[in-house]
């Protein structure tokens, strides 16, 4: 039994795994005539909660009112949500069969744990608003309308990665 | 194959669920697998240490691409029912620079924090919360910006349109400036980073073996340069419609409404039925007919309407409405009829009716009263005066249109849930 590795397992060549990943997007779009997301779910799951604890507020606010739908059904019933479930599903298969399973924190070695913490928690909100604003994140926009020549992607991708390397030099030490 | 299948009607939504969930997993597990659970490896993206990012989501988006050029092109799969999200440029040039900002600080985006989350990365779980913080509060204000946030729309676009150019021609070019950045991207890892590549999973490293990426870029290179000489997509996935039965199904005469039976509906003021354009945003901010509602065909989807309702479609010449109804009917919506002759028949028959020997002077005094009151202009008798289609289209403020605010809007005004992100 000892001969069993239990270290980390390392990743996967960039190229291949784009390749699967460009063949889950492809298989996304014959199958149902879109694309990938993530952080739309999100917003779902979220409007349905406040619409659970404040529906008078939920219904007039045109945000989430959005992502309710027309009450028919529960609007978590809905093709992202289930989406993205794969996804922390998907994520968990793959940690596991590598060996990348562990609680820890992930920063360059210039930085301590509570502000890496801080970081993050700004980052992920950052990160909701943008998504909102520019009509899905890096799933949704760059990878999807990527794929489809989409105008709006195309521009979106350039400002993400524009918006990253402007202010780079000022994160250094959180990640080299 | 007709793809996409669900558009089809090939399942419905309870299976697609499950799909949804498949999907899910696959790109959970690539992602995984590119390491994109580590907001470190995918931070170093932004200090040319390691440039995994660029080239995992570069290699996607072509596969992609091509995959999907391909299959339209040679009639596997209708490119036109794909949905395309509609372009608003100044917010996603802001939501694009907060994205990044948010992506150096947080060190994920959206997708990968989940796979962080998921296999222990405790600055992952934050992200997420943070990222539902940020929802919540940005919720709160939306009502205040949401102006802003529909700014310089520019409808359902693709670079080919915008550009003017051929869509093979621009797959072709953007398979050539990925594969180019690889080799930069490589060439930075080397100087930056110090990074020796390994020559197994390299595009430039020495030696010069065949090795499964370089088969890979060779792969893509060659469906990109397929593209260079292949022409539309859009164009070749019209003959995946089982074009035969459409024309018996759609021909039979119950199921179109003449132009101006519909005219005499608006003028009569009834509400019992949906009249969609399935033109692009701009076509139908320029001209429709009054009360339409703008559902552009790509963004047909079984929740647009109930099942009950019913349903006018009408696009230019009618080929799209043809389309539109075959999936509607294939989705089992009850009535679903088209427009006669399409836009083009209403132009005709209601906007600027022409007098011919067989109409008697009543029945045309008539059609000239319908046709002022939609804003158009009778043709005067045998004149060999401009053809309809030469006259401008009357301006969009028409008697019969209800004074709603959104009334010129090119926006789908559908109850819909977005599709998107």
């Amino acid at each position: 039994m000892n001969s069993v590795d239990r270290s980390a397992k390392p990743y996967w060549n960039p190229y291949l795994s784009g390749f699967g990943l460009g063949l889950v997007l492809l298989a996304s779009f014959v199958i149902m005539g879109r694309g990938l997301g993530a952080s739309g779910a999100f917003t779902t799951a979220i409007a349905t909660a406040v619409h659970r604890v404040a529906p008078a507020h939920a219904e007039n606010n045109a945000f989430y009112a959005e992502y309710l739908g027309d009450g028919s059904r529960s609007p978590l019933k809905d093709w992202l949500v289930f989406e993205v479930l794969g996804v922390f599903v998907g994520g968990f298969i793959s940690g596991v069969l590598a060996n990348r399973l562990k609680l820890t924190v992930e920063k360059g070695p210039r930085i301590g744990t509570p502000w890496r913490l801080v970081f993050a928690f700004i980052g992920g909100a950052l990160m909701g608003i943008g998504a909102k604003i520019a009509l899905g994140c890096t799933s949704g926009q760059a990878l999807t309308g990527g794929s489809l020549l989409n105008v709006g992607s195309w521009a979106f991708m350039l400002s993400v990665f524009g918006g990253a390397y402007a202010l780079a030099y000022f994160f250094r030490k959180q990640w080299i | 194959m007709n793809a996409p299948f669900y558009k089809f009607g090939l399942f419905g939504d309870e299976a697609s669920f499950i799909l949804a969930f498949a999907i899910g997993i696959g790109f959970g597990f690539f992602l995984e697998r590119a390491g994109f659970g580590s907001g470190r490896k995918l931070a170093a993206q932004f200090y040319l240490r390691d440039l995994s990012v660029l080239k995992v989501m570069f290699t996607a988006i072509i596969t992609a691409m091509t995959g999907v050029y391909l299959l339209s092109r040679f009639g596997m799969m209708d490119l036109s029912l794909v949905y395309l999200v509609p372009t608003f440029l100044v917010p996603q040039v802001v939501g694009g620079l907060l994205l990044g900002v948010g992506f150096v600080v947080g060190g994920y985006c959206p997708g990968t924090s989940c796979v962080s989350a998921v296999t222990g990365r405790i600055d992952g779980m934050v992200y997420l919360v943070g990222m539902i913080a940020g929802l919540l509060g940005f919720a709160e204000v939306y009502p205040y910006v949401q102006s802003y946030a529909q700014m310089t729309p520019m409808g359902q676009i693709t670079l080919a349109k915008l550009f003017n150019l051929p869509y093979g021609l621009l797959v072709f070019a953007v398979v050539l400036m990925a594969l180019g950045a690889f080799m930069a991207a490589e060439w930075a890892e080397k100087k930056v980073g110090g990074k020796e590549p390994d020559p197994e999973g390299s595009l430039i490293a020495r030696p010069w073996h065949v090795t499964p990426v370089r088969i890979l870029a060779m792969g893509l290179l060659a469906a990109g340069f397929v593209a260079l000489f292949a022409g539309d997509p859009y164009r070749g996935s019209h003959v995946t419609m089982d074009t035969r039965d459409l024309a018996i199904r759609a021909g039979k005469g119950a199921d179109s409404v003449q132009a101006r039976q519909v005219a005499d509906w608006i003028i009569q003021g009834r509400n019992d039925f949906r009249l969609i354009d399935l033109r692009g945003g701009t076509d139908f901010a320029a001209y429709h007919i009054p009360t339409a509602q703008n559902v552009p065909l790509a963004s047909l989807s079984p929740d647009f309407a109930a099942h009950n309702e019913t349903i006018i479609l009408y696009s230019d010449d009618g080929t799209e409405a043809a389309k539109a109804w075959f999936l509607l009917d294939a989705q089992g919506f009850k009535s679903v009829y088209l427009l006669d002759g399409g836009l083009r028949a209403w132009q005709d028959a209601v906007l600027f009716p022409k007098k011919s020997a067989e109409t008697d002077t009543a029945a045309f005094e008539r059609q000239v009263q319908v046709a002022r009151f939609f804003g158009g202009t009778p043709q005067a008798d045998g004149a060999a005066g401009p053809t309809a289609t030469a006259v401008p289209l009357p301006k969009l403020a028409l008697p019969a249109q209800p004074a709603g605010p959104d009334a010129n809007s090119s926006k789908p005004q559908s109850k819909k849930k977005k599709e998107g992100c």
